[in-house]
């Protein structure tokens, strides 16, 4: 469904993704893990068209995305939640939400009313302004908007930054039943050990290279992955003891 | 009593003021809200649509030949469609080829255009003054005791109120209206939701100089005299209203418009005729020492 050939991104002079190569399968939810800096934000930007690719493609269904802009991504089934959730603060809940099916021509009350019974805390909210939501709760709407344009393909950007921990339960969960409902999911995550017992697959990205790229259950066991990402073999055993 | 006509007198005086120097702040507000971004050419906009305004009813003498109401109507009507279209040339002559530079490569652009466009007015138009003509509006004055409140004052007023309330409506019942609101709190996310940001810009590039060029066309029909240079001193005066209020607030730059309109009309009345631009600097310079964001946004809830 998503496929990342070579892709080379710069921010000014500065290489951030060295030749990224990496698919994306209709119904799968695969995470992107790796250090800060490692080039996984900058790849969902370069999905969603707010930063060019340096050379490289991204096809999506056979089309190409990189050359579009990113209004056009969106139309085309593509939407995200970005790192730090940028939800529009001085507005209500409801009105994030309606912003997020902007690019739908009809109604969007059912994709409203999903959105309500997924995170049923914005429905109790939804003439609060999103400025003054927790931040457990930004994130649900972050979600939500992204999901309000019925998308095929839905990139998530951190989604458990700065979370408690019974907050980043439910999110992730939330995002299970979103992938059960089958929209396609690319997670990008630093907190490697749940998104990989969510996810299908997953890539280890370090300084803008891929490093390494295996089904989920592989990676929570490969010895490297443990050391970098997973607090180390003590970490792990503890865990699973 | 007379004390209190007086007052009144300078009351409806500064309201009529602040209708304009309210409908140009929108202008640099909107602007600004969306592309943090002075636009230093639109007093010259507000100048063209008095121009404009001058050619039609003067020049093209379509006031004597229509009679004042439709005239009027008509004049408006075209005014606002013109320098509506001179801010979206603007806007791809000048800006658009630099979204990509530096934010001071805009602004020096802008000043260009500024001093562009106040040339070529001078060129076309001349240095001297124009006279719009006293037969243009019916010399209707309303009594009210001691006060005199002219015709011309209460059209000013009203005109710019229905505008500020059609524009009110436009930003917060419409789609359109919601997307400017967007990408005016974060572009990057407005992007995100699949609002062309190009567009919007387009857009707030067309409302801006519209609101302007109606204003340079009530300054036209309400003080009767234009000048090619006239666009310094009031954009200078409603890019301070719009400050006054919180630049990238809509309701801040109606509200800070009026107030300084106000300020301006008590100032001349009660202190001194000459000290008003002095004072009206001074309120700024105040404003921006003690509250530097304006008056109004903390309220962000509002924030265009």
């Amino acid at each position: 469904m998503l496929e990342l050939i070579d892709l080379k991104v710069a921010y000014g002079g500065v290489e951030a993704l060295h030749g990224l190569s990496l698919s994306v399968a209709r119904g799968e939810l695969v995470t992107i893990l790796g250090a800060n800096g490692a080039g996984k934000s900058t790849t969902l930007m370069a999905v969603s068209g707010l930063v060019r690719p340096k050379s490289g493609r991204i096809m999506f269904k056979g089309e190409r995305l990189d050359s579009l802009r990113s209004h056009e991504v969106v139309q085309r089934g593509v939407t995200q939640a970005p790192e730090g959730r940028r939800v529009f603060g001085p507005m209500t809940v409801e009105e994030n939400l309606r912003l997020g099916a902007y690019t739908k021509k009809k109604g969007s009350e059912a994709a409203l009313a999903g959105v309500y019974e997924l995170f049923p805390r914005l429905g109790e909210r939804n003439t609060q302004m999103a400025g003054t939501l927790s931040g457990g709760e930004q994130q649900m709407l972050a979600i939500g908007r992204a999901l309000m344009a019925e998308p095929e393909l839905l990139l998530l950007d951190e989604p458990s930054l700065g979370l408690a921990p019974l907050l980043v339960k439910s999110i992730f969960q939330a995002i299970r039943d979103i992938n059960a409902a089958g929209v396609t999911v690319v997670l990008v995550e630093q907190n490697a050990r749940a998104a990989l017992k969510l996810a299908d697959r997953g890539y280890v990205l370090d300084v803008g290279n891929l490093v390494l790229e295996d089904k989920a259950e592989n990676l929570l066991n490969n010895p490297q992955v443990i050391d970098a990402y997973l607090g180390g073999r003590r970490a792990a055993e503890n865990q699973a003891g | 009593m007379l004390d209190f006509d007086f007052f009144l007198q300078q009351l409806s005086n500064g309201l009529t003021r602040g209708s304009i120097y309210a409908l140009i702040a929108l202008g640099y507000t909107m602007v600004y809200g969306v592309m943090k971004l002075i636009n230093f050419a639109h007093g010259e906009l507000f100048t063209l649509g008095a121009y404009f305004g001058y050619a039609l009813l003067v020049t093209r003498g379509i006031g004597a030949s229509l009679g004042p109401p439709l005239a009027i109507g008509v004049t408006m009507i075209m005014v606002v469609g013109l320098t509506a279209l001179a801010g979206h040339l603007l806007e791809r002559v000048a800006y658009r080829p630099l979204r990509h530079s530096d934010r001071l490569a805009a602004v020096v652009s802008a000043l260009g255009a500024s001093i562009f466009l106040q040339n070529a007015i001078m060129l076309k138009w001349g240095a001297q003054y124009r006279a719009y003509g006293a037969d243009l509006l019916p010399n209707v004055v309303f009594h009210i005791g001691g006060f005199n409140l002219p015709l011309v004052r209460v059209l000013v007023f009203v005109m710019a109120v229905a505008v500020m309330a059609c524009l009110h409506l436009f930003i917060h019942r419409t789609r359109l209206g919601l997307a400017v609101r967007a990408a005016a709190i974060d572009q990057g996310a407005a992007k995100l939701m699949g609002i062309d940001v190009r567009r919007v810009i387009a857009v707030v590039f067309i409302i801006g100089p519209a609101l302007g060029g109606l204003a340079g066309l009530l300054v036209g029909l309400y003080y009767g005299q234009i000048n090619f240079n006239m666009g310094q001193l009031y954009g200078l005066k409603a890019f301070t209203a719009a400050i006054i209020g919180g630049i990238g607030n809509i309701t801040g730059a109606m509200v800070g418009g009026m107030l300084l309109g106000l300020l301006e009309a008590l100032g001349e009345g009660y202190v001194s005729s000459s000290w008003k631009d002095a004072l009206t600097f001074v309120v700024l310079i105040m404003i921006l020492v003690v509250r530097p964001t304006g008056l109004l946004p903390e309220r962000v809830a509002e924030k265009l």
